[in-house]
């Protein structure tokens, strides 16, 4: 092995990867068993202490509860939003409108939390305060809780429909015309036409995805940090947002480690899952 | 519209209309952001909004009197050492990834995809203490290293579609002729892959530079990104629309200028590579 290239070609990947990855995610275990608050000078060896508390917490059950509603949502509306903006350009010729509608892709998050929050404020907000009550809408909507969290919904959507837009977009684009022509001739309707050739071929562009939506919506922290910080109340504390609260504001890191083994067993079983049954394969 | 046949008349209003509405959902807050930047904080605060008013620029004038060029500077720093860092130890191994047969390969594969499939915020904790230990906490390289996690893998997979496409044929040749692989990798593949490479720098670059939580969680004074100063701006009691608007408004230029370049290859680096 030592005499193979490739070996020593992929090595300092390994090792920085090593470095930034796999030791962070032995050390994390560790830490999960440990009795680790920034502010107190002893760390100690506290066995499934941390996990004790985080189970028994009710805002650890809340923000399991939120961030299945975001997900949840978020990703139905937005496979369903960029599956027909696909669809609706998969023939166009010109590039400005596919463009245009991939722009929001280049704008961080931290832009685009803070513009939505601003457009929606109900005191000062260009829908908020204006266009929403000129059409009888009388909501603040991120002072209430489920408004706050349809907010962040809106403004997630707003971000992240164009990159499944483009994987979408390249997946239609891929599937021959023959197949079209055949259902075709049996007469079969657009919708009909859609579900019986164009969605089954289109399975695995769906698959990954999906698979990248649900990483992305268990990462999303700085969207919702800079709308609502995860209030009001609760309303709109995701897992995420819980981690950091507990350990850079209640300083407790051993807590905070517990909770990201959670998160992470729980990603890499539903990861798992998606890419056993539809990626393995293809 | 490509005019099929039989394609009735309520279809195409139809798309046009869906059209229309996704576009103004789309542009919309980009252009009132746009706006907000060249209005007057009253005035960006107006209601009923003020469509029509005299632009005012001073709000990127205090782009560099409030001390945010030290953010552009520290996100330059850490975004150019990112893609570098990313680069070269990312090129050689997609190379060599794609020379692999097997097994290997495969396990390979699927522990890099599996690297940037974790949560970020299972990384982020650890690192954090790791970098407290060695005194790294904010400073640029913390922040470009641990952006590693992500962009390392996502460049590796994006190379390893294109190199794949590179024939094998053009290796056994050079090595024929005597050359090392060092030699083939960079005197025969990478002047073929040069627009590839160029399409990987700018995505990374882009991530690096809008990234958010790392660079906030790492950070917290000296070597602030873009993103976390605009952040914290939301902490503040002013709420300075058109300050936070003009910010917003710079930091989307680099990535703004590359788009057009990288659109195309997020799709075949980051979908399709994990289709085919």
């Amino acid at each position: 092995m030592l005499r193979d290239w490739r070996f020593w070609f992929f090595l300092p990947t390994l090792l920085a990867l090593g470095i930034v990855v796999l030791f962070p995610t032995g050390y994390l275990l560790w830490m999960s068993l440990a009795h680790w608050i920034i502010t107190e000078p002893g760390v100690y060896f506290d066995g499934l202490a941390n996990f004790r508390t985080l189970f028994r917490s009710a805002s650890f059950y809340d923000s399991a509860r939120v961030t299945a509603l975001y997900l949840f949502f978020s990703t139905v509306i937005m496979m369903v939003f960029a599956m027909l903006m696909a669809l609706a350009l998969q023939h166009s010729r010109s590039g400005i409108l596919r463009s245009a509608i991939v722009l929001p892709l280049v704008i961080p998050p931290v832009v685009a939390g803070f513009t939505w929050r601003f457009l929606l404020n109900g005191e000062i907000g260009f829908l908020g305060a204006w266009l929403f009550p000129m059409v009888g809408l009388d909501v603040n909507m991120l002072s209430n809780p489920s408004g706050a969290l349809v907010s962040v919904i809106i403004a997630d959507v707003w971000s992240r429909t164009p990159f499944m837009f483009l994987i979408f977009l390249a997946a239609l684009q891929g599937i021959p015309r023959d197949y079209y022509e055949a259902v075709r001739l049996d007469g079969a309707t657009a919708v009909q036409e859609f579900f019986t050739v164009t969605l089954p071929l289109m399975r695995s562009a769906v698959a990954v995805a999906l698979l990248f939506r649900v990483v992305d919506a268990i990462n999303t922290f700085e969207l919702i940090y800079v709308m609502t910080k995860g209030g009001p109340g609760r309303a709109t504390q995701t897992l995420s947002l819980l981690g950091w609260k507990t350990a850079f504001q209640n300083y407790d890191l051993g807590g905070a480690a517990a909770l990201g083994v959670v998160m992470l067993v729980v990603t890499t079983i539903s990861a798992g899952i998606m890419f056993a049954r539809f990626m393995r394969k293809a | 519209m490509s005019g099929y046949a039989g394609q009735s008349i309520w279809k195409s209003l139809g798309r046009a209309a869906f059209l229309s509405v996704a576009v103004s959902f789309v542009l919309f807050p980009i252009l009132w952001l746009a706006l907000g930047s060249v209005k007057t904080r009253n005035g960006a605060l107006a209601v009923p909004p003020e469509f029509i008013f005299q632009p005012d620029f001073t709000a990127y004038t205090r782009i560099f009197t409030q001390g945010f060029l030290g953010s552009f500077q520290t996100s330059l720093t850490i975004a150019l050492t990112n893609v570098v860092l990313t680069m070269v130890l990312g090129v050689p191994a997609a190379y060599a990834l794609t020379r692999m047969t097997g097994k290997v390969q495969e396990n390979l594969s699927f522990w890099l995809l599996s690297v940037r499939m974790a949560p970020l915020f299972a990384v982020i904790i650890p690192l954090y203490v790791l970098f407290r230990g060695i005194g790294l906490l904010d400073t640029p390289i913390a922040v470009a290293l641990a952006h590693l996690t992500l962009t390392l893998p996502m460049a590796i997979w994006m190379l390893v579609t294109y190199f794949r496409s590179i024939p094998i044929d053009l290796d056994q040749a050079a090595l024929l002729d005597g050359a090392t692989r060092l030699q083939v990798l960079w005197i025969v593949i990478l002047p073929i892959a040069r627009p590839m490479l160029a399409s990987v720098g700018i995505i990374v670059f882009i991530f690096s530079w809008n990234e958010f939580l790392l660079a906030f969680i790492l950070t917290s004074r000296d070597a602030q990104t873009v993103p976390v100063a605009v952040a914290s701006m939301a902490g503040t009691m002013s709420f300075d629309w058109p300050l936070i608007a003009a910010v917003s408004i710079v930091s989307m230029i680099p990535a703004l200028l590359f788009v057009g370049v990288a659109q195309r290859h997020i799709v075949s680096g980051l979908g399709a590579g994990a289709v085919k």
